[in-house]
């Protein structure tokens, strides 16, 4: 039984997002059809909150939710998932140039995985890194679909991905409420637990898909006729 | 055009505001740079606005703002509702003499408030978001 | 992490002399951003609306602006960036023939990475109030700069 997770997305913890978690299961249901989105995984920026319970809203909406956070190092940004009090004891989530070799080698050995995001984005992407150092080791898969991807992006992503070898993910990094699900992961594996993701996405099959619409061409509008 | 006049009850989760597409010449941005006193090279001039590191003349954000602002007001037309709040994010310069999209969606609706929250953007040819926002409007309480 | 003096936070660094609202300002504004909307623009359909008179768009508030030494007062990391967007809250309409003040203050400083690369944030929250001490709007600008 297949699993379809959108695995980058923001709530309003993250601070350039205006997304209540409720009003983003509310969309899903509603968009049910065009986006058929088992759970979500909020990923907040750089931060990890242990705390928060979610299984009032999953039980409403019959949408999992799961928590992961992205985080900042010198090798771009990077959704981590299976955080442990360990791993926050470990690493300052709130430091902005965390050590990619590092922090994926040790949040490995402590139980989770390391997921490079948005690879694809010019200057500060995965790839432009490693236009100027050594490549990382151990990178199990990185985000191929990404909703906020401009033109060419997610192009450039599967190409790397592929020469490196590595799995494929999709997220709708998401900051708008109506943004979310439009790029996810399918599983081949059921998920339904933390737990469960960091296996599947370790060693299990799974391929990134785009819920996008396909953009009816623009017409040609008029300008506003100014003084 | 006879403007809209909806009720708090008559608006559902979902519903869309626009897409209205508008051609954003450079004729226009200078007058909105004019008037609000930000006549600057990045904002009026192609040749001023690349020697800032800007690929031609750009959008103020202020202006976009106003652009989405509008297309909730014009969302609301003469329903008794006010536009109490907008957030905006600028993502990517917007670059005039190009059209552009506005569009929104309700996301949300507060019974007791009797408000409704939109999320609202500017999107270009290629359906890249450079401006995302998020607006609320306040329907009368009585 | 950024350093900066953890006093600015929460302290008016300026007021701004009244700025005069005319009509003349409310047309060329709905001029600029294509906006008749009748509130805005007709003066007879005005004087039936909600507020009795011509009002100016919402959106008209965050064009009050900070005095030329602005940039002095907040904190800067590296080279000045851009305007990274704005929250505002619009609390009371903007008439012609009102005047506008500002007070400013600096609300948060955050440091974060994106496109661009490395960013700091600075937010300055200024309120607007009319010639009545009414608070007409709350206006977020989050600047970036680029360290």
């Amino acid at each position: 039984m297949s699993t379809i997770l959108d695995l980058h997305s923001h709530s309003e913890a993250s601070e350039d997002s205006r997304a209540p978690l409720e009003a983003y299961l509310n969309w899903l249901k509603l968009r049910r059809t065009e986006r058929p989105v088992d759970g979500i995984v909020l990923t907040e920026h750089r931060q990890f909150d242990k705390n928060a319970d979610y299984r009032a809203l999953e039980d409403k909406f019959s949408i999992l939710v799961l928590k992961a956070s992205e985080v900042e190092t010198d090798y771009g940004h990077m959704l981590v998932f299976g955080v442990t009090d360990e791993m926050t004891r470990r690493f300052d989530f709130a430091n902005v140039h965390l050590p990619a070799q590092v922090v994926i080698d040790e949040i490995a050995h402590m139980g989770g995985v390391v997921i490079p995001c948005h690879p694809g984005r010019p200057n500060v992407g995965l790839f432009e890194h490693y236009s100027k150092k050594p490549s990382l080791e151990n990178v199990a898969a990185v985000e191929v679909y990404n909703g906020g991807s401009r033109k060419g992006e997610d192009e450039r992503s599967l190409q790397l991905a592929e020469r490196f070898g590595y799995g494929e993910i999709g997220g709708s990094d998401s900051h708008l409420v109506s943004l979310i699900g439009l790029c996810a992961t399918r599983f081949e594996g059921d998920v339904r637990t933390i737990e469960d993701l960091v296996t599947e996405l370790k060693g299990g099959a799974y391929g990134p898909v785009d819920f996008r619409p396909r953009r009816k061409p623009v017409q040609h509008a008029v300008a506003v006729e100014v003084k | 055009m006879p403007q809209p006049q909806r009720s708090y009850h008559d608006i559902k989760i979902g519903e869309a505001l626009g897409p209205e597409e508008m051609f954003l010449s450079k004729d226009q941005v200078r007058a909105y740079a004019r008037t609000t006193g930000m006549w600057v090279p990045r904002f009026t001039d192609d040749e001023g606005a690349r020697k800032e590191g800007l690929p031609g003349m750009i959008t103020p954000g202020n202006m976009s703002l106003a652009l989405l602002s509008k297309l909730v007001t014009d969302w609301i037309g003469a329903s008794d509702a006010q536009l109490v709040r907008v957030g905006t994010t600028y993502r990517q310069p917007v670059l005039p003499e190009h059209t552009i999209v506005l569009q929104g969606y309700i996301t949300n609706t507060n019974d007791a408030e009797r408000t409704a929250e939109m999320d609202i953007w500017i999107e270009n040819e290629d359906a890249e978001k450079l401006v995302i926002g998020t607006a609320t409007v306040q329907f009368a309480k009585s | 992490m950024v350093d900066y003096d953890p006093n600015l936070i929460g302290r008016v660094f300026e007021v701004t002399d009244p700025v005069p609202v005319t009509a003349q300002m409310v047309a060329e504004f709905c001029q600029a951003t294509g906006d008749s909307g009748p509130l805005y623009t007709d003066e007879e359909a005005a004087k039936h609306g909600p507020y009795g008179t011509i009002v100016a768009p919402p959106s008209f508030a965050v064009t009050f602006r900070n005095g030329r030494q602005f940039f002095e007062y907040i904190p800067r990391f590296g080279r000045q960036g851009f305007d990274a967007g704005k929250d505002v809250e619009f609390a009371a309409p903007i008439r012609p023939g009102d005047t506008i003040t500002l007070s400013s203050y600096v609300k948060e400083i955050y440091e974060k990475t994106g496109r661009t690369g490395s960013m700091v944030f600075v937010v300055v929250r200024s309120t607007l109030k009319n010639q009545d001490d009414e608070v007409v709007a709350h206006v977020d600008h989050r600047f970036m700069n680029r360290p």
